[in-house]
């Protein structure tokens, strides 16, 4: 399938990305316009993850982290987040009719999902570690000084 | 420019459709029925009851912006009433404001809070109209007949919650005034906003803390004089380890020429303490008579975005210490809403300053005019001159461990239209500069999405949806030419874009304009050097060959 569905991809790669690309705007809780920043990184990191789709690798890694990091400062639920991807098996799904590949591209939408996650969870962390860390610079002279 | 932005086809698609920013349920009623709502990492913790009893501030109490209930005081309706009354009267510039926008929305996209939230509350527009709203509803008459027609309502409790989550979600960057064909200047609508909040105790401890602080010890920090000192002093031995120099500042001496000022981050934060030994790397360098004052010990403001009144007071120390000390001249650190403070208040909220001179530098002998009324040089100023007249000895070459790109802060851009003095500076002392798209810099800058106070840790999801076109802008220089050092000249820009560079652009490190004056100044007598003042190894510099003639 993957390779099949590799092509698929590429073939229509302008349409699907916009279909899914929509589904992303659509969860912010207004317009976010064309031309803004967000737009501009959700079209890029989403395009990434579809041209990495067929077989993971860099592309793909670096696309899902930049769409994780997007979400993860965002006041709407992870699922929420997530659930995109889950938009983008039923776009992909209009593009293969056979079962056998249906249920591979399940598959490899589960584990681009749970890769997802992972990221979401990293980057929820690093929110985390940025105040402990400002923390510690604000104070940097007083912590030096009590080290000795 | 976007690779991404609309066709004309799409344009015209957007014109005939005329789609609401309001979507689904919202998208026929009036902006403020949407819903907002108060949740981690969208809001600051309130002032703490001893501090706003320190300020004498009214209504101290333990709350927060999740309760039901924010305690308000009985009458507070009233206060707020009276209080935009008063200051329609005092000043001019807020009736104007209010009375002259067309909503022609020439500034809604130019917000970094709207770009990065996609709220329609944080278009400038709209976040205007919040108060406009309610300063419209002096004719109830009119609006009882025809609902919405004149877009006033009502003040209530939760007008007062909408207010606290949008008048700090702006920076008070002034990045829509630019773009505003009447030149409304929204950042003075949310000054009074948040003026008129702290009338009824709605605040944040973020900005009411450094205040106090402020008006007890000279700087936001707190720092007692003796520790302000002994921290200069270690910095002053670093340097010693570093260099083998010895640089000599003195504190509160009489007579001095120049008085010092800079914000107290560079005397007690990380990355500031560095930018704070380039100033003192520089002033011995050339042999400058200053001191520095362990009262006036603070260039920032954050009076500024607490109320007028506060404001000036805590920007009264500048002149004092300058009259006490018979100094004939101020200069002032790296700072970003200091320098709005001073540029753009200070001689007519404190001075005039006649005791002191028209600044000259006593190297160069430039007469720095544009100062001629507060007495005060911005230290870009002062260094671009140095650089101008070869009066410095610099290596470029020390700082080849960085490839640069500069951030101008909101408040020097915008405020006092400096955009050439740091770039000069940066073209001499480092080999590798390179600017980011021309709609983020310049007068277009973008915010770090942490001004104004509101850079405080549980506000962090925020500022970093706030930050976001700022740190994009970057990530194109970084993708394009490897960038790895943002360049700045602001005290909160210092304290706040690390955390966003680490979030967003992982790799690029912040740092003060001065630092890297500091890396490059030759020093008389110094040992042979191979480390920047972070003690980060510079290139090139670890054998004979890398060393200065």
């Amino acid at each position: 399938m993957s390779k099949a569905m590799g092509r698929v991809i590429q073939q229509n790669r302008k349409e699907i990305l916009a279909g899914w690309h929509g589904k992303a705007l659509a969860l912010f809780s207004e317009k976010m316009a064309r031309g803004t920043p967000i737009f501009d990184l959700l079209h890029e990191a989403m395009g990434m993850i579809l041209d990495g789709f067929e077989e993971g690798g860099e592309s793909c890694t670096e696309g899902l982290s930049s769409f994780s990091r997007i979400f993860a400062i965002h006041p709407f639920p992870p699922s929420r987040s997530m659930r995109l991807f889950f938009e983008l098996q039923t776009i992909l799904m209009a593009f293969v009719s056979d079962d056998e590949s249906r249920d591979l591209l399940q598959t490899r939408i589960k584990e681009i999902m749970l890769e997802a996650c992972d990221d979401f969870m990293a980057h929820r962390e690093k929110i985390y570690q940025l105040k402990v860390e400002e923390r510690q610079r604000s104070m940097f002279m007083a912590l030096r000084r009590a080290e000795g | 420019m976007s690779k991404y932005l609309p066709k004309l086809s799409d344009l015209k698609k957007d014109f005939e459709d005329k789609p609401s920013i309001l979507k689904g349920d919202y998208s026929k009623k009036e902006w403020w029925d949407t819903p907002f709502e108060f949740r981690d990492g969208n809001w600051s913790f309130p002032a703490k009851p001893e501090v706003v009893e320190e300020l004498g501030f009214p209504n101290s109490r333990k709350w927060s912006a999740l309760d039901d209930d924010w305690k308000l005081p009985a009458d507070w309706q009233k206060t707020i009433s009276e209080g935009l009354k008063v200051r329609l009267k005092k000043y001019r510039s807020l009736k104007l404001y209010l009375d002259s926008c067309v909503r022609c929305g020439a500034c809604a996209d130019k917000c970094h809070f709207f770009l990065g939230t996609g709220d329609p509350r944080n278009m400038p527009v709209v976040r205007a109209e919040l108060l406009r709203s309610v300063y419209r509803n002096d004719f109830p008459l009119v609006e009882k007949i025809l609902q919405g027609f004149s877009g006033s309502r009502k003040l209530t409790s939760e007008v007062i919650k909408e207010w606290h989550m949008y008048y700090y979600q702006c920076t008070e960057c002034r990045r829509c005034s630019v773009f505003c064909p009447l030149g409304i200047d929204t950042a003075e609508i949310t000054m009074v906003a948040r003026e008129l909040l702290n009338l009824i105790g709605v605040n944040n401890n973020w900005i009411l803390a450094p205040v106090a602080n402020c008006n007890r010890t000279g700087n936001h920090l707190g720092i007692e004089p003796h520790t302000f000192v002994q921290n200069i002093e270690s910095l002053v031995e670093d340097i010693e380890d570093m260099t083998g120099v010895t640089v000599n500042p003195t504190f509160n001496r009489k007579g001095a020429e120049i008085l010092f000022i800079t914000p107290s981050g560079d005397v007690f934060g990380d990355p500031g303490v560095y930018t704070m030994m380039g100033y003192l790397l520089l002033f011995h360098h050339i042999g400058l008579d200053y001191t520095i004052s362990t009262y006036a010990s603070e260039g920032g403001n954050f009076g500024m975005f607490t109320s007028n009144d506060m404001m000036k007071k805590l920007n009264a120390k500048m002149y004092h210490e300058a009259e006490r000390l018979k100094v004939k001249w101020i200069l002032g650190g790296e700072c970003g809403h200091m320098w709005r403070v001073v540029h753009q208040y200070m001689n007519t909220m404190n001075g005039p300053a006649d005791f002191l001179q028209v600044p000259v530098s006593p190297i160069t002998g430039t007469k720095f005019t544009n100062a001629a009324a507060t007495k005060m040089v911005h230290i870009a100023e002062f260094t671009a001159d140095l650089i101008y007249h070869k009066k410095l000895k610099l290596d470029p070459r020390r700082n080849d461990h960085l490839k640069t790109t500069f951030h101008d802060s909101c408040n020097v851009a915008r405020g006092m239209g400096m955009f050439e003095e740091p770039r000069f500076i940066l073209d001499n002392v480092c080999n590798s500069f390179h600017e980011m798209p021309e709609n983020t810099i310049r007068e277009q800058t973008f915010c770090c999405g942490s001004g104004s106070g509101i850079n405080s840790e549980e506000n962090m999801e925020m500022r970093m949806r706030g930050g976001f076109p700022r740190a994009n802008a970057v990530k194109h220089v970084k993708d394009k030419h490897k960038v790895d050092s943002l360049v700045t000249i602001c005290a909160i820009d210092r304290a706040s874009l690390p955390a966003l560079m680490k979030y967003w652009n992982p790799g690029v490190t912040v740092y003060g304009l001065h630092e890297l004056v500091g890396n490059a100044l030759v020093m008389e007598g110094e040992k042979k050097r191979t480390e920047d003042l972070r003690e980060h190894p510079m290139t090139g510099f670890d054998d004979e060959e890398g060393d200065v003639d």
